[in-house]
């Protein structure tokens, strides 16, 4: 009964994950029957075994390195520096009223398109996506927090006070696990907007990482390795989520998963 | 506090810095990449004047509509189906989940060799990006429409067209809408990275000229121009959305965000 029940959940769970093996397999067919170029597209077998050369000779694993560097140092900076942003502006009119324009209204603005003022700011290296990276991340971060902090409700408040907590009592134990939910899903929503910044800005110009990598394959036409990479940006991208949802896990266990 | 010094805290960070650019910038203490406001502005007015401006932001206009239209109206579509029909969602979910983690920029350099230079391979690759977030918003706003509505429609008889578009469709919008707004940010991030690498015309070719001819008036006039457009093209999906959304906008924060 109980392993009826097992291999019945195995083959649901087979059936759900049907699409992809069967959109690889389409894949290799096409490729075989010669309908697609097959410089352009390669097989899969034939992006797999890129993917284990390249991984195998450190070379996909050290711009991978790299790229992920600088996606979590420009993420933990927003993270550090945006927090007490977000607190400020909900606990201070005057904060609000100075800050609010920067981030509401600059809210919708493609920063992508200060990225040049960046490279003339602080070079094309590292300490240019790490600094753009930091700004794209900022705004989704401000703002999330942003209501998270000021969605609190007022009464939690009132009975701290009135059990005679001072305000930093008051921030610290009421206030910050209140609004951890909504901190988590501004850190959510930033997170995956940290690696496609630091991709985008280093296919735009450098010599390391992972957007580099995909632009120097693709101009000497190996598009295996190019599909590799991005095979492996998939990876990261799921990893660092998979992460941060076990950090939430731990910091809010009274909080049901909803992802 | 009187509306009139909240107005002038409002203003206060901004006029600041602008002030500061421009009077550091004129008297050669800041880096001459960052010009000054003013020579921007003049370099606005010069690229207004001669037409160069209109011809490129028609084209950036184009490319961003066009793939912002077609990767929407896709992601709408399947996201409905994949939230009304669970052989629609099966399908599509392992796919989604991979793919919505990869920068979709990636596949430029693959594009840009079977589209070529020109429009196809921009929106193509826009249309791409936009997919994604319009498609899980859809399919999530679907499924969570209130059963109760629906279970009420088809007592009362409702034919399932009915149901689609006097049920799910206005019990999926204000969701639909706030994925609608990503993908509209994610176009403009795609649009400016396709035309700065492969393009010949376009916003970013002002851009990245003014690098070039070390013109960074140029240069900020371009970055100023897509911006605005960027702004401006958020704004007007608001407008519309609060158009179509009258009475679900009431008693939500989103007003600040406007």
């Amino acid at each position: 009964m109980m392993a009826g029940l097992k291999s019945l959940q195995m083959g649901s769970r087979i059936a759900r994950w049907y699409s992809i093996p069967l959109l690889l397999v389409l894949w290799q067919a096409a490729v075989a029957s010669g309908l697609v170029h097959s410089r352009l597209l390669p097989g899969p077998g034939t992006v797999w075994t890129a993917l284990l050369e390249e991984t195998g000779n450190g070379a996909l694993i050290h711009h991978a390195g790299i790229t992920l560097a600088r996606a979590l140092t420009g993420f933990s900076l927003a993270a550090l520096i945006g927090m007490p942003f977000a607190i400020a502006m909900a606990r201070s009119t005057l904060m609000r009223n100075l800050l609010e324009p920067i981030f509401f209204v600059g809210y919708p603005v493609p920063k992508i398109a200060l990225f040049p003022v960046f490279t003339y700011v602080f070079g094309i290296g590292t300490p240019s996506k790490i600094a753009f990276t930091f700004l794209e991340c900022l705004y989704p971060i401000v703002v999330t927090c942003y209501f998270g902090f000021r969605g609190v409700e007022t009464r939690l408040i009132w009975s701290a006070q009135n059990c005679g907590a001072d305000r930093v009592t008051i921030l610290r134990r009421v206030i910050l696990p209140a609004a951890m939910p909504s901190v988590f899903s501004g850190l959510r929503i930033a997170l995956p907007v940290s690696i496609i910044v630091v991709v985008i800005t280093e296919m735009i110009g450098d010599s390391v990482g992972l957007g580099y990598y995909i632009t120097i394959w693709s101009t000497r036409f190996r598009f295996a390795n190019v599909y590799a990479a991005i095979v492996v940006i998939g990876i990261c991208g799921l990893a660092l989520d998979q992460a941060l949802l076990a950090v939430r896990r731990r910091a809010l266990p009274w909080q049901r998963e909803q992802s | 506090m009187k509306a009139a010094s909240v107005t002038a805290q409002h203003w206060l960070l901004p006029a600041l810095v602008l002030a500061a650019w421009q009077i550091f910038g004129a008297a050669g203490l800041l880096p001459r990449y960052l010009s000054t406001p003013t020579a921007i502005a003049v370099a606005l007015w010069e690229i207004a004047r001669t037409g160069e401006l209109f011809a490129a932001l028609a084209v950036s206009l184009f490319r961003v509509a066009a793939g912002f239209a077609l990767g929407t109206a896709a992601g709408m579509l399947l996201g409905l189906a994949a939230g009304m029909i669970p052989a629609v969602r099966h399908f599509f979910d392992p796919l989604v989940s991979f793919l919505y983690a990869i920068p979709k920029v990636a596949f430029l350099p693959v594009l840009l060799l079977l589209l070529g230079l020109g429009h196809a391979s921009k929106i193509a690759l826009i249309g791409f990006s936009c997919f994604f977030p319009v498609f899980i918003a859809a399919r999530h706003a679907v499924l969570s429409v209130n059963r109760l509505f629906l279970w009420a429609a088809r007592n009362m008889g409702a034919p399932p067209h009915i149901i689609l578009f006097r049920v799910l469709i206005p019990g999926a919008a204000p969701e639909l809408f706030a994925g609608i707004r990503i993908a509209l940010a994610h176009a403009f991030v795609v649009l400016f990275a396709a035309e700065l690498i492969g393009s010949k015309s376009g916003l970013g070719t002002i851009i990245s000229y003014g690098e070039e001819w070390v013109r960074f008036d140029l240069m900020f006039a371009g970055i100023v121009c897509f911006a605005a457009l960027g702004f401006l093209g958020d704004r007007l999906l608001l407008a519309v959305r609060a158009r179509l959304l009258k009475g679900q906008m009431l008693a939500t924060e989103e007003r600040l965000l406007q």
